[in-house]
């Protein structure tokens, strides 16, 4: 029966896996694999810990529980994970600016809010007052214009 | 000790560390009410603003956050019934029938008084039992460490509530695989980087912790929104709030309730791992019992016992949960794992060191959680029917300034937009947990103890010629390992033993 503690104990059993396999990427010099202590031996304790508390889950689940997905808005979601990826790929070459207020204009309207007002009020000032407050009061610096503005 | 203590009185009350502790409790006030938002999230987004300041003016701000998110995440469960961090639950139970009678300014009333009272009481054990623990724990080498932070994240997964060990076990042992990530600090090599030059460095703990907690907790509303009855609900709470006055019984029924429960709420948040909650609910159940038949029956139908017990537990806890934090380095809930980040990214290693080398921040730290009382007293209470308007921002428009804080505070540290992609997979991969139902809060322990229990343990060894025998050999390492394991194991066996004793019984029944 697919529980909860079954499906991440299979993810996690993957991730600790992988994360095993990896250690064999971590090199050590000639002196150091007699050592009691390499950059290794955590990471393998670790990696045997993992995959033996998640086969443990996966065997034995301490719960029936199944994941309850029902009624949420994976496609809403989705595409507020992409905002923020693409609001990451901008804010440099966009200027902090004109990137975070079309960031939060974009999240407002995604979250389903058609009022105007309300939208311009809670993205342009915000982020105004916002890169004053850090460039003027707590000195960052924070470019604000997109790269073809800048001098 | 005296002129530590002056110290710290001097620092706490410089103008400038007034002002942070009060906007400290503001903010944490208003961050805590907001539901699924709490103390960790409050702090991590403050981080990024207190690089700028010294290290006790930093620590004081995120002190005064603390008490407030507490605070804020009582009046959310007193309100409208959703508590906004877990150690505020037993506070809905008495709390929100309270204001379903049309009693809401009394609770929060009460709410605060006891807030105020349990950290008061527990500043004052603090102030105690601080510097003496942090003069024995001068004694302790790398072994002992290396020991201690195995117990803490033990306990961790052993106070996770039954059948969640495995899961916390688990949670804390990815946290520590995240720590591995980056350079290795003794060899110089690089570990689980993928040739990726911006994983150099590691993971950023702010970045971990935000992406799990604030970014986390937002994409979770943004995929199950709340519903229009939900937000009437909440709308009606922070008009009504009725009189804040108490009266002269209902004080007289606090009193010994306070007492009670600020000790025990202290004990339990001095134990790494326990923390507010387990102290809220351990208070809450003590009270029902030694209320008696008739008064007990009603707890869960507002009873001032059953709500000044909880409120006076969890902040008595949040003192308690310092006292490790301070004297030994170890984090003892996700909130001080948080602060000791932050304190290491100040250059300053907590634990028994700093109580000699930088009595300044450790007593002005102690100093200010009673500032943080007094202010959340006399200034956010009365201000609450005002603070409480924020319940109705649209949360069309909250979430989306939860993310652009939670994604900019660590754009803001780093300047590098490969951390805003890198907390978008972070935060994917958290809200997938948390649907699974693990949780979050040992992770992040184990990644911020990772590096120090790697450290600790690669001295012990070196300095005993790289051999493990100092696990027997030293006898205070040994007895913390045993006890860590006792914490661990005995809730695991004890079912068993039970049932094996219960079937002895009954041979022993059916042979007689």
């Amino acid at each position: 029966m697919l529980t909860n503690d079954r499906i991440g104990g299979v993810l996690l059993l993957a991730f600790s896996v992988a994360y095993g396999l990896l250690i064999f990427d971590i090199p050590l010099l000639p002196f150091q694999a007699q050592a009691a202590f390499t950059a290794r031996t955590m990471p393998e304790a670790l990696s045997v810990l993992g995959i033996l508390l998640s086969l443990t889950m996966i065997i034995k689940p301490s719960s029936d529980a199944r994941p309850e997905v029902g009624g949420f808005l994976w496609k809403r979601g989705a595409i507020v994970c992409v905002a923020m990826v693409l609001y990451g790929l901008t804010v440099r070459p966009g200027g902090f600016l004109i990137s975070t207020s079309l960031f939060l204009i974009a999240c407002i309207l995604i979250l389903g809010e058609r009022r105007l007002w309300l939208i311009l009020v809670a993205s342009v000032p915000v982020v105004l007052f916002f890169w004053v407050l850090m460039t003027q009061l707590l000195g960052v610096f924070i470019e604000p214009w997109p790269e073809f503005l800048r001098g | 000790m005296l002129d530590g203590i002056l110290t710290g009185v001097g620092t706490a009350l410089s103008p400038i560390n007034l002002m942070m502790v009060t906007v400290g409790c503001f903010v944490g006030t208003f961050i805590g009410m907001l539901p699924g938002l709490g103390p960790i999230s409050a702090i991590a987004l403050m981080i990024p603003i207190t690089y700028g300041f010294d290290p006790a003016t930093g620590l004081i701000l995120m002190a005064g956050v603390y008490y407030g998110a507490i605070f804020g995440g009582s009046t959310s469960s007193i309100l409208i019934n959703a508590p906004g961090v877990a150690g505020t639950v037993a506070t809905a139970f008495d709390g929100y029938p309270m204001a379903r009678k049309g009693q809401a300014g009394k609770a929060l009333a009460i709410a605060a008084y006891s807030s105020f009272s349990g950290g008061t009481i527990a500043a004052i054990f603090l102030l105690i039992a601080a510097p003496s623990l942090a003069t024995v724990s001068l004694a302790f080498q790398s072994t002992d460490y290396f020991a201690l932070m195995v117990l803490g994240l033990t306990a961790v997964a052993a106070f996770a509530g039954k059948g969640n060990i495995v899961k916390a076990l688990v949670m804390t042992v990815l946290g520590l695989m995240i720590s591995t990530v980056g350079t290795d600090q003794t060899q110089g090599v690089q570990r689980f980087t993928m040739g990726m030059i911006d994983l150099t460095d590691g993971i950023s703990f702010l970045l971990l912790a935000m992406a799990t907690f604030a970014l986390s907790e937002a994409l979770m509303q943004v995929l199950k929104p709340k519903s229009d009855e939900d937000r009437k609900r909440e709308m009606e709470a922070q008009k009504n709030l009725g009189s804040m006055k108490l009266s002269p019984e209902d004080k007289r029924e606090m009193a010994p309730v306070i007492g009670r429960s600020s000790v025990l709420g202290f004990i339990i948040g001095v134990l790494p791992g326990a923390g507010a909650t387990i102290a809220s609910f351990l208070a809450y159940g003590m009270e029902q019992r030694v209320a008696g038949p008739i008064k007990g029956k009603l707890f869960g139908q507002g009873s001032v016992r059953g709500l000044s017990a909880p409120e006076t537990a969890n902040n008595a806890a949040c003192s308690g949960s310092f006292v490790p934090l301070l004297t030994l380095g170890i984090p003892g809930s996700g909130t001080t794992a948080i602060m000791l980040g932050a304190l290491i990214s100040y250059g300053i290693q907590p634990g028994p060191r700093l109580f000699v080398d930088n009595p300044g921040v450790f007593w002005s730290v102690i100093i200010s959680m009673y500032i943080g009382n007094v202010v959340l007293l006399i200034l956010n209470l009365p201000l609450i029917p005002y603070i409480a308007r924020i319940l109705a921002i649209p949360s069309t428009v909250l979430i989306p300034m939860i993310l652009f804080f939670s994604l900019i505070g660590v754009y803001f540290v780093s300047f590098n937009a490969f951390d805003i992609q890198l907390m978008v997979i972070f935060a994917v991969a958290a809200v997938g947990l948390r649907l699974l139902e693990f949780p979050m809060a040992p992770m992040l322990l184990g990644f911020i103890l990772g590096g120090m229990m790697e450290e600790n343990l690669r001295r012990a060894l070196i300095i005993n010629n790289d051999s493990w025998s100092f696990i027997w050999e030293r006898p205070l390492t040994l007895s913390i390992l045993v006890i860590a394991a006792a914490i661990l194991f005995v809730p695991m066996i004890m079912p068993y033993l039970s049932r094996l004793m219960k079937r002895r019984q009954e041979a022993a029944g059916e042979g007689g």
